[in-house]
């Protein structure tokens, strides 16, 4: 699925302003400003399991998530950048 | 934000034993340096490849492969999973920056249970009662909570649900028009079919306790002048029995809720380049690598 690209925006004194309300320096539909319009992929769906999820954590030691929830629910976060 | 917002609710998620992750691109140095800075208590993860946000398939496509540094990035959202590892819940927006907040995502964890009913058995038969509340003590830029309507209806009476058989009035929140509000579709809870005994006639219901729920987010921070977000709306319902029907009802709301402050962002001026350390150097890493890799 490639979904269509929302570009929405309205430039303004302070900055781009896309469709609801948010003001950022960049114009909505171009870098991290790359909104989906309509559907887009959103993983696997409810009722599914959880897929192994194996990477390094901050302290790049090896991580796997099943394993260290040990049998705990979670709540898995995926985000764009801790950075800017 | 939203991970400095879920840092300040972290000792509930403890309490109720749920597991918290976030995942990004970023180096593992990186997130060390976020990590202690905004002392952050659960578990972030690194993934500089995009490989497990190539393998949940929602890797954002719509950034151009040669776009240095964004391409790589997801299409923010959290997941949530229960003790046995099955998905739950998904809260994913289209406007990336609009982020499920720390009760959305803990209500979901703990299934959202609502107390047993307690309705007040000496009211006035007619009598339903709401309160209007958010569900958090205040609103932050970009992160979402609910505000939710709680409807307690009396025993052997009911109202409308959504939608409402023609010429009643299904029970329904609005809000007032808001430039700074940034508001989601209704989550309704499932109505129960309801026959009319007399006539046969069948439509949709609400009984006893439930509750709507209205996400909410502001798309702007506070101002000097202005340290809260008034939200103000009306509630609105039809409540019957089998018997008689009571004309539409409806309530207005008028909440002062804080908005907090904004972490600064890591880039862009000199007060966030300071907050997130190293934040300019790892970003020119992370450029750099990336277009290196091509």
């Amino acid at each position: 699925m490639r979904p269509d690209m929302e570009t929405r925006g309205t430039r303004t004194d302070a900055g781009w302003r896309d469709h609801d309300g948010f003001v950022g320096p960049r114009q909505p539909g171009t870098g991290p400003r790359s909104d989906p319009r309509g559907d887009f992929p959103t993983g696997p769906a409810v009722g599914d399991a959880m897929p192994d999820v194996r990477c390094v954590s901050a302290d790049g030691t090896r991580f796997d998530l099943h394993e260290h929830r040990a049998g705990r629910p979670a709540v898995f976060v995926f985000y764009r950048s801790a950075v800017w | 934000m939203q991970l400095v917002e879920l840092q300040k609710s972290i000792r509930d998620f403890d309490a109720a034993n749920v597991a918290v992750y976030a995942l990004s691109y970023d180096e593992a140095d990186a997130l060390r340096d976020f990590r202690d800075a905004h002392g952050i208590a659960y578990t972030l993860l690194s993934d500089p490849d995009s490989k497990v946000i190539r393998s949940f398939g929602i890797l954002n496509t719509l950034i151009d492969p040669n776009d240095h540094p964004w391409y790589g990035i997801p299409y923010p959202g959290a997941i949530v999973v229960d003790a046995e590892g099955v998905i739950t819940h998904k809260f994913f927006d289209r406007n990336l920056a609009v982020r499920a907040g720390p009760e959305q995502l803990l209500g979901a964890a703990l299934g959202q249970s609502l107390p047993e009913p307690e309705l007040d058995r000496v009211a006035a038969p007619d009598d339903v009662e709401v309160t209007v509340a958010l569900d958090g003590d205040h609103l932050a830029l970009m992160v979402q909570r609910d505000l939710v309507a709680r409807f307690s209806v009396p025993p052997g009476r009911h109202v409308y649900a959504e939608p409402a058989p023609e010429g009643s009035v299904g029970v329904d929140v609005r809000l007032d028009a808001s430039e700074r509000l940034v508001r989601r579709p209704i989550v309704r809870p499932a109505s129960e079919p309801h026959t009319l005994a007399g006539t046969g006639e069948s439509f949709e219901v609400h009984h006893g306790v439930f509750e709507l729920r209205l996400p909410v987010t502001v798309n702007s921070a506070p101002r000097q002048d202005a340290p809260e977000i008034t939200i103000a709306g009306e509630v609105r319902w039809q409540c019957c029995d089998d018997e008689v029907c009571d004309l539409p009802a409806s309530q207005r709301f008028e909440l002062m809720v804080p908005v907090s402050a904004p972490t600064p962002p890591a880039l862009g001026n000199s007060r966030g380049a300071a907050a997130e350390p190293n934040a300019m150097a790892h970003f020119r890493r992370m450029s750099e690598r990336r277009r290196g890799a091509g």
